[in-house]
């Protein structure tokens, strides 16, 4: 059914369900198409702020689909009677109009400068770019200012040309075009992180200028977490001095796009108990916070008394608690038995890093309580700890622990050693994930853009066909 | 309704607004408290209510009288509120009640004493009540719930008129519990953070000067934070402060305590007494207490997920789950009591092969790697005093204190 621009004034004088207005009935509804035909119905909004008649919304009723209701409705309403606005807040929302990766004008300007990303050079010229290949940047580029959050908008809309946002398909494109890059080999990861990194964020800057919270925005977010998962991993096989801090910066920004994703989830309950993805993305709440201890945030406990009961009964909500459970006793045996034969490789990405410490605390228990006369053979261990053998020896040698042969060459822990410590660098345990069952190849599958949406889950739905 | 006649609803209107200025007058806090009470629901109030929807012009009353006016803008936002209540639109009354909560503080600030400290604190329980209700209203019409978040921005401000040196300042730890109980609601418990500092550092403040009752609810309230972050012996601390100085007939509030303290006390291997379990009916944490007595680990995973739910959403759930290693201790106490008897010389070996089928027993498949992983963890956090030898796979326990006792210490 066609909408009119006047459904707006028409609502407000029914602030609950309407009949005029139809509901298309399933769960998964379409968002509206940015153009100049009339938009195609969404399912009835009950979201409607009190008055709307003075709200600087844009001139089509292109609010999208969504439920999640404008945070500053309220204080809008009460603005109107004193007759002012707090410094920043939005004017309503815009609808973007720019049919290109990166406006006109930003690419213009970035050409004469010459702040053309390596990616975004035409044949390698640094004054030359293309439609194609130019992305729009993200705004405020100190760190402080990496809030994203869709309670936050830092850039006044006061300010904000249509042009210059680009409206949800050539977001969703974008989005597909970056994610490609992952896999370019001609840089290394860390430049293709860092270029990723803060185009996404430009486009969680134009999906909040629009207040776009659908499906399709869950998507791109669920998308985007998996983008800074994947990071998370594959940084820590990059050397060189500024990689810690990607590293924390990556976390920080994982952080804030998942509270941002668990928000929309939120959002849309309503139409949607529980989307296809949500368990195994709260399941990663679980696994970040695995070690609670100097956590500002608020701990797991708390967090567990406010989830939705849908999700803590799914499978892989069961995981991170088993999980959880076993990190916290200690024990590394059903540990790293549950981890290599459940996580999913999103969930072990997050993982990896516990794994080396349940391991490296797994010989630390064993050189403190294991009978001095018996030392420990390492083919017994290895197996315990899922480590090659020859992995396990320089382990054991990074915790500072000496391995002893016997005349068979059998290589064995000796125990009751007094030197015990955390091994200091990051012990590459690649072996690890070879142990697992659900042993993954390259993952080109996931990101690519062809068959992208048949391959929805991560292209987990593969790893299930080759199991 | 009854007919409510325009003269009736006037004098009504004129009588309440005469009890506001002489309370203020005669500085006598329970009358003024009684009439912004609407949790209270009280007839008188519910009836001067009535006479505002009748009479619809009340602040023309307000401004008639010099005795009213110097209190223009709070009686008239107090009038707003109490007439939206009313209605039952309750959002609107949130507006005008936090408007008149502002007209009021700025009062308050004036009068030296505290004789209206009474007032302030229904003030600030009630604007709290009534943006709970608002945002119920403003979520149930498919809005964004904030009010509550206002209302904590709003008893910010308080508190911060009550942070000085004079007598006002006893006041300021009501306010900071009402604080928490919108924090715990929200979500935000690190918001807490930033107003316990305040109490617990600054030097106006001193903690024994508060009334008692205001104490219990502070500790209580932290000492949940404290379970939360696992700091025991400090959750142990102040629940025990709670629960001690509780008025003994609010048995309400001390199963409240009860219920996070429990938890605590068993994680430093303190097992509550079965007539207090049934008393406060938290008989929840029966069978748990069963378990850790006979080292059933069976019956404690049986009764974390019989009452999964209820332990998730109060959060004790992961404090209750740790007790595993616990109850493991008091199993392999048991199998050293039977083999101590069967053969004393022997005892202290306990082979893995034992404690394997001890588990297959309680219905628990484990293997021997696994079992020897619990066995180191129990060694290395001294739950067990000995060692392991791996190819022999026994446990050799030490022949003094194999199993010592947790001493209020919580396991490492």
């Amino acid at each position: 059914m066609e909408e009119s621009g006047r459904r707006r004034q028409q609502r407000r004088n029914h602030p609950s369900t309407t009949s005029s207005s139809s509901t298309t009935g399933s769960t998964h509804f379409r968002s509206q198409i940015f153009s100049s035909n009339p938009a195609r119905t969404t399912q009835s909004s009950n979201f409607v702020p009190r008055s709307t008649a003075t709200i600087g919304t844009a001139p089509h009723n292109t609010r999208n689909s969504g439920h999640l209701p404008r945070w500053k409705s309220e204080t809008n309403e009460n603005n109107q009677r004193e007759g002012e606005k707090e410094a920043g807040e939005e004017v309503g929302s815009i609808v973007g109009t720019c049919p290109f990766m990166c406006p006109d004008g930003e690419r213009a300007q970035r050409e004469r400068l010459r702040d053309l990303a390596v990616f975004e050079r035409l044949n390698g010229d640094p004054r030359k770019t293309s439609p194609a290949l130019a992305v729009k940047k993200g705004r405020g580029g100190n760190a402080l200012e990496l809030s994203t959050d869709l309670n936050i908008r830092t850039i006044s809309l006061k300010y904000v040309q249509a042009s210059d946002v680009r409206p949800l398909s050539v977001l969703e494109d974008t989005l597909n075009y970056l994610l490609n890059l992952m896999e370019s080999s001609e840089h290394p990861f860390e430049v293709v992180h860092d270029f990723i990194f803060d185009r996404t964020r430009s486009i969680r800057q134009d999906l909040s200028m629009q207040n776009i919270v659908s499906d399709r925005a869950i998507c791109m977010y669920e998308k985007m977490v998996k983008f800074h998962v994947v990071s998370h991993h594959r940084l820590r096989s990059c050397g060189g001095s500024s990689i810690s801090s990607l590293h924390y910066l990556n976390m920080e920004q994982l952080s804030k796009t998942l509270a941002s994703l668990y928000l929309l989830y939120e959002a849309n309950h309503g139409t949607n108990p529980i989307y296809e993805n949500e368990a195994e993305f709260r399941s990663l709440y679980v696994l970040l916070h695995l070690d609670s201890k100097g956590q500002q945030t608020e701990s797991l406990s708390f967090w567990f008394s406010r989830v939705p009961s849908l999700v803590m009964k799914s499978k892989e909500m069961h995981f991170a608690r088993q999980v959880l459970r076993f990190y916290r006793m200690g024990n590394y045996r059903s540990f790293l038995c549950t981890v290599s034969a459940e996580a999913s490789y999103l969930q072990y990405c997050i993982i990896e890093h516990y794994v080396n410490e349940v391991q490296a605390l797994a010989v630390s228990y064993i050189n403190n309580c294991c009978y001095k006369l018996h030392p420990y053979p390492l083919e017994h261990l290895s197996k315990l700890l899922m480590m090659k053998e020859s992995d396990l020896e320089s382990f054991c040698h990074a915790c500072g622990l000496e391995t002893s042969s016997d005349g068979d060459g059998n290589k064995s822990l000796p125990t009751k050693q007094t030197t015990f410590c955390n091994p200091r660098e990051v012990f590459k345990a690649t072996s690890f994930w070879d142990f697992s069952s659900r042993k993954v190849e390259r993952l080109t599958a996931f990101f690519e853009i062809a068959g992208l949406l048949a391959l929805k889950y991560m292209g987990l739905g593969y790893f299930k066909l080759v199991k | 309704m009854a007919y409510l006649s325009m003269g009736e609803a006037h004098r009504r209107i004129t009588e309440y607004l005469n009890k506001f200025s002489d309370a203020v007058l005669y500085q006598d806090v329970t009358s003024l408290a009684r009439l912004f009470s609407f949790s209270s629901n009280s007839p008188s109030l519910l009836s001067v209510a009535d006479a505002l929807n009748v009479f619809q012009d009340a602040n023309r009353l307000i401004k008639q009288s010099d005795k009213f006016s110097q209190f223009g803008e709070i009686l008239a936002q107090l009038l707003r509120s109490l007439q939206s209540y009313r209605l039952g639109n309750l959002v609107d009354a949130y507006h005008a009640f936090e408007k008149f909560a502002n007209a009021f503080i700025q009062e308050f600030r004036n009068w030296e004493s505290a004789w209206a400290l009474e007032a302030l604190y229904v003030i600030a329980y009630e604007i709290r009540v009534l943006a709970e209700r608002a945002d119920r209203e403003l979520a149930s019409n498919g809005k964004s719930p904030e009010k509550l978040k206002g209302a904590g921005s709003f008893l910010m401000k308080v508190f911060g008129v009550l942070a000085g040196k004079g007598p006002k300042r006893v006041g300021a730890l009501y306010v900071t519990c009402q604080l928490f109980k919108i924090y715990f609601k929200l979500g935000t418990v690190h918001l807490c953070r930033s107003v316990i500092r305040s109490i617990e550092t600054a030097r106006i403040f001193d903690f024994e000067e508060f009334p008692r009752r205001d104490k219990v609810t502070y500790m209580y309230y932290t000492g949940r934070l404290e379970v939360f972050n696992e700091n025991f012996p400090a959750a142990d601390h102040k629940l025990s402060y709670a629960f001690a100085n509780c008025n003994p007939l609010r048995e309400e509030n001390i199963r409240m305590i009860l219920k996070y303290l429990i938890p605590v006390k068993l994680s430093l291997g303190i097992l509550p007494k079965a007539w207090i379990l049934e008393k406060y009916n938290l008989l929840e944490y029966s069978n748990v207490v069963q378990a850790l007595k006979r080292g059933d680990l069976r019956l404690l995973r049986h009764a974390l997920q019989e009452h999964e739910h209820q332990f998730l959403r109060s959060g004790v759930y992961l404090v209750l789950e740790k007790l595993e290693l616990q109850v493991y201790q008091r199993l392999l106490k048991k199998i050293y009591i039977i083999q101590k008897q069967k053969d004393p010389s022997k005892a202290h070996q306990l082979k893995l092969e034992v404690i394997v089928k001890a588990l297959k027993w309680l219905e628990i498949d484990m293997d021997l790697d696994e079992v020897e992983c619990i066995m180191t963890i129990l060694i290395y956090k001294n739950l067990l005093k000995g060692y392991f030898a791996h190819k022999s796979k026994v446990v050799v326990l030490s022949k003094q204190d194999p199993f010592p006792k947790l001493n209020g210490k919580p396991v490492g």
